[in-house]
């Protein structure tokens, strides 16, 4: 993580939210309301099940750059769980 | 249900839904086709610059999303897209199904297919050798597999009977509706929602097609696929779906659902003879299969809806397995071909078809077969041209016809015509 991104931490966030959000809707199979998705929002409120979360991962490891493990995906509950995940690996 | 698979039921149409390059729901592909207005046009979905054929029927992408939007869906592959929005209307047409969240129905689910998930394969195939193994989603198994089609549907509409799809290209549909047909009747359902869905325009399965050597090199869409026509030059590829919600009367009349039409026969044979050369042998077997099923000769047939693909080898075929099968019957019983507005849709086509050899019963009329100029005197039936016909009578047959040799011919009833087994 570049030192000007440390320092808006707030901002990194969002853009990652954001990015993460646009992933879920580009691969989920239901229709949402995605304007209204917030960090507290449940990935199986949208739809994710144990198996299309396997996409999602797929979707965000190539999207960020990132490797994350399966069971550390399914263990995240929630959109701001995931967000903090991709944080933790300097995703950006 | 009592004494299965010894019963003997009347099957009846309860409802319909169709999504074709002329429309998404009857009332307007029923419009164009009396129109004479084609669905072909050049190619949106994939760059075809490298294609002897430039043409197809595609379905508008920007209505078919608004429709999967409302059934709260996104849209995940073509076919599997299609055969949603299609089958949603047919449920509600039969008012089985209303607003979700939906309750679970004993109802089954047969679909026909010729490409499958082409949509997931091509892009299976394109991560892999973009980037091996690793480029495969995790969940491209259930992506690819064919009954995408048929468990999307018993998923999200809930629907416990049994689900699969038969596969046997351009056959596919008028088999599953003829499997679901025989479910209804023989007592081992009481509901069915069955049909055919295809949706292929992407590069590999457009292009294998295109090499085949039978799509129309004709540039002009108004008049590439030309069914039976001395000029015609081969077939034009279109996606689509339909479904038909068929149901036993009984179980129709107990809920006081409107009846659309019947299902009355069904017959299927395989020409056991060449991959892609039909037999005139093979579909007369069929047909005449069909008919007995049906408890009617030929001479009761209002019209015939052929499988009419526009190439030389079906059209000459077809045209000598109905002169065959109608013996005296041929100088009266109108043929009509719907290709050229449909393209031709492989392994939903007999879907489609069915649907509109339905609406012609009800509406009392065969849409014109608008490129019909010059008959090929190789065709020498009683064919329907370029004007719409009055269609009288109660009973059309619909043939479909697919490679591999396999025939299925339907016969359809218009609701409420006397039973003749």
């Amino acid at each position: 993580m570049s030192d000007s991104a440390a320092s808006e931490p707030r901002q990194q966030r969002s853009e990652t939210f954001s990015r993460l959000v646009g992933l879920m809707r580009a691969s989920a199979t239901e229709e949402h309301d995605w304007d209204a998705v917030e960090p507290g929002t449940t990935t199986e409120s949208l739809g994710f099940d144990s198996l299309s979360i396997l996409d999602l991962l797929y979707d965000v490891e190539h999207e960020f750059g990132v490797e994350i493990e399966a069971e550390e995906v399914v263990e995240a509950k929630t959109l701001g769980d995931v967000v903090r995940l991709l944080e933790e690996r300097g995703a950006g | 249900m009592s004494a299965r698979g010894r019963t003997s039921r009347r099957v009846v149409v309860t409802g319909m839904g169709i999504a074709s390059a002329i429309g998404i729901g009857e009332d307007e592909v029923w419009a164009n086709l009396l129109a004479g207005r084609t669905g072909i046009d050049e190619i949106r979905a994939i760059d075809t610059s490298d294609h002897k054929v430039k043409l197809g029927a595609e379905v508008d992408s920007e209505a078919l999303h608004a429709r999967l939007k409302e059934l709260r869906l996104r849209p995940v592959d073509r076919a599997h897209d299609l055969a949603m929005v299609a089958g949603a209307d047919a449920l509600r047409q039969a008012g089985v199904v209303g607003e979700p969240p939906y309750e679970p129905l004993p109802i089954a689910v047969i679909f026909g297919t010729g490409e499958g998930s082409a949509e997931s394969h091509w892009n299976g195939f394109s991560a892999f050798f973009e980037k091996g193994v690793k480029g495969l989603r995790p969940t491209t198994v259930p992506r690819c597999m064919y009954n995408a089609i048929s468990s999307g549907l018993s998923i999200h509409f809930r629907l416990e009977g049994a689900n699969y799809v038969v596969v046997s290209a351009c056959t596919s549909a008028t088999n599953a509706i003829g499997a679901a047909f025989r479910q209804v009747r023989d007592g081992y359902a009481d509901a069915v929602l069955c049909g055919g869905s295809d949706g292929f325009f992407d590069p590999f399965f457009y292009g294998v097609w295109n090499n085949l050597g039978v799509l129309s090199p004709d540039p002009d869409p108004r008049t590439a696929c030309r069914p039976f026509d001395a000029a015609r030059q081969g077939t034009i590829l279109g996606e689509g779906a339909a479904a038909l919600l068929l149901e036993s009367a009984e179980h129709a009349a107990r809920r006081g659902a409107t009846v659309r039409g019947e299902v009355r026969g069904y017959g299927e044979s395989s020409d056991a003879s060449h991959r892609t050369q039909p037999s005139a042998d093979g579909q007369a077997r069929a047909m005449r299969a069909a008919l007995d099923d049906a408890g009617i000769t030929a001479a009761d047939l209002a019209a015939i809806s052929a499988h009419g693909t526009a190439t030389h080898a079906n059209d000459v075929t077809e045209a000598a397995s109905i002169r065959e099968v109608l013996g005296d019957a041929v100088g009266s019983v109108p043929v009509v071909a719907q290709k050229s507005y449909f393209g031709h849709t492989l392994g939903a086509s007999g879907a489609l078809e069915t649907v509109t050899a339905l609406l012609g019963l009800e509406h009392g009329v065969l849409p014109p077969n608008p490129n019909l100029e010059t008959p090929d005197p190789e065709c020498d039936v009683r064919l329907v041209g370029r004007e719409a016909e009055p269609l009288r009578g109660d009973f059309v047959m619909k043939n479909s016809f697919g490679f591999g040799g396999g025939n299925g011919v339907l016969i359809l009833a218009r609701a409420g015509a006397p039973d003749r087994s």
